[in-house]
């Protein structure tokens, strides 16, 4: 087998390959004989048939079967000859395919990247660092009361802070638009949840009142039509309620799970529930500093292929999100936005393949197992989680990749200057 | 003996094991042929439609089989083979003109 690489271009390779008529001729042969075996052909008895009959009848056939075969076959053999690593598939070209004759044909594809990994050291990092104080924790505290809190139905005005339950019925220039009338329709007034024309007119209302409100869309509605229009409700309030918080009391604990130990026993598992989410967060800041930092450190070609591949995987996902069938062209999002997340991410993928084949990062086994275990306990039955688990391999690669970043991640902090920032809690959970 | 009833004469080729064998063994090449078609002209047939020399012919009527459908009884038609012997170094070649 005779190979010749040629370079045409930044990481695109053209491969030549001759392989030998024998290999194919005899691949042939054999393939035709342990077929005639079997074959059945009318004025014939299986197994009788001349050779000569089984070769014109099936020998074009079955050697356009043995050349794809060889084809692949000796383009790996050849790839790994000559120690290519290609990305994504080849397109192979046939240049000779004449029987009796050498096979030649041309892979052409993509090489991985070459490249040093530059800078992987020294990656400068803030670690935000938070306190949870206490008025953090009341007001967690405060927001699971608010969460269920219960109405009870008042006489009276609605005023801010009230919840009221409305009919109503819009109409633009005289005709009804979608989503413009609802029944029963709880409304909390002055958190935003309406806009401001619709909450302004319900406020003030009583129970069994009818009124019509005019409201203003804003400039950048989201919905195109009625942006910047004003619009006619007719509303009606059947209900006007008041927020009645829960006392904190063991009551109010059980019903998140705390038998005993009452508030106290509460607050602490909010604190901690605080922590591990504040933990979290600190990682993932981490993580997306040390990445966009080695990104920005390293400069290097991408194969096409897998970056039109991270494309289309991206916006078929963004499709599926959208709840839209992925294989429609025109429910894809269009192509220029998701082209540089794609080109980010393979470039990353990369990096740190770069980085697990240097430092040469094992994947710790302890940690897959604590993963698993972890995700488990949210369940109702931990045990059939993990053998869920255990038993998809699907499912373990998946998992297996998330910790072998984390592990890199891991790998590159220890490496990285990390330069401390405090800022209060709440500024780190919702910046 | 018009060309025109020549062209009709040959049927098809009749491929058998024995046919076959005895294209490999005595040249020897297998027709289905009209069931009225005489040797003379198969041989004139055969050397028209093949532009080969033929060396000799011999024929078998072969009668139609009787087939029973429950209680209807019917027969094939009958059919006649022609076994032509092609001059040495001449030769047919059907399945790969397929």
């Amino acid at each position: 087998m005779m190979v010749s690489v040629e370079t045409t271009g930044g990481l695109e390779r053209r491969m030549k390959v001759q392989v030998p008529a024998d290999r194919i001729e005899n691949e042939v042969d054999t393939r035709l004989q342990s077929y005639g075996k079997t074959a059945k052909i009318k004025g014939f008895r299986p197994g009788k048939v001349p050779m000569k009959v089984i070769r014109q009848r099936y020998g074009g056939q079955i050697r356009q079967e043995v050349l794809g075969e060889v084809m692949q076959s000796s383009y790996f053999e050849a790839i790994s000859q000559e120690k290519l690593r290609p990305a994504g598939g080849p397109r192979i070209e046939p240049d000779k395919v004449e029987q009796g004759q050498d096979l030649e044909y041309t892979a052409i594809f993509e090489v991985y990247p070459e490249f040093e990994l530059k800078g992987h050291e020294g990656i400068e990092v803030d670690r935000p660092v938070a306190e949870i104080g206490d008025e953090d924790i009341e007001e967690m505290m405060s927001n699971l009361r608010r969460q269920r809190s219960e109405w009870l139905e008042i006489e009276g005005a609605a005023e801010p802070g009230h919840r009221v339950i409305v009919d109503f019925e819009g109409k633009l220039d005289g005709e009804s638009f979608t989503g413009g009338s609802g029944q029963e329709v709880p409304i909390v007034l002055g958190e935003g949840g309406m806009l401001p024309d619709f909450e302004g007119g319900l406020t003030g209302m009583s129970a069994n009142e009818e009124k019509d409100i005019k409201v203003s869309f804003p400039e950048e509605y989201g919905a195109e039509e009625l942006a910047g229009k004003v619009a006619d409700f007719h509303v009606k309030v059947t209900k006007v309620e008041e927020r009645e918080l829960p006392e904190l009391d063991d009551e109010f604990c059980k019903a998140f799970g705390i038998q005993e130990g009452g508030v106290e026993k509460l607050r602490d598992e909010v604190a901690d529930n605080m922590r591990r989410e504040m933990e979290q967060t600190v990682r993932l800041k981490l993580k997306e500093q040390i990445m966009d930092g080695l990104l920005a450190r390293n400069e290097l070609d991408l194969p096409g292929v897998l970056v039109e591949d991270e494309i289309r995987g991206l916006r078929e996902s963004a499709a599926r999100r959208m709840g839209v069938d992925p294989s429609e062209a025109s429910n894809l999002p269009p192509r220029d936005t998701v082209e540089e997340p794609a080109r980010r991410r393979v470039k990353l993928g990369l990096l740190v393949a770069e980085i697990i084949r240097q430092s040469e990062i094992q994947l710790d086994q302890t940690r897959v197992r604590e993963r698993i275990k972890e995700l488990a306990a949210g369940y109702r039955n931990p045990d059939e989680v993990i053998k869920l688990y255990t038993g998809n391999r699907q499912l373990m690669d998946q998992l297996e990749m998330e910790i072998m970043e984390e592990q890199v991640v891991d790998w590159l902090i220890e490496r990285a200057v990390i330069r401390e920032n405090a800022m209060p809690f709440k500024e780190l959970m919702n910046p | 003996m018009s060309q025109e009833r020549l062209m009709t004469v040959l049927l098809g080729p009749h491929i058998s094991e024995k046919g076959t064998l005895l294209a490999e063994k005595s040249n020897q090449i297998v027709f289905k042929v009209r069931r009225d078609a005489n040797k003379a002209e198969i041989r004139k047939a055969v050397e028209l439609m093949f532009d080969v020399k033929v060396e000799g012919v011999q024929v078998v009527n072969n009668r139609g089989k009787s087939k029973r459908f429950g209680r209807m009884t019917g027969t094939r038609a009958s059919w006649k083979k022609a076994y032509v012997r092609l001059a040495e170094g001449q030769d047919i070649d059907f399945l790969g003109a397929e």
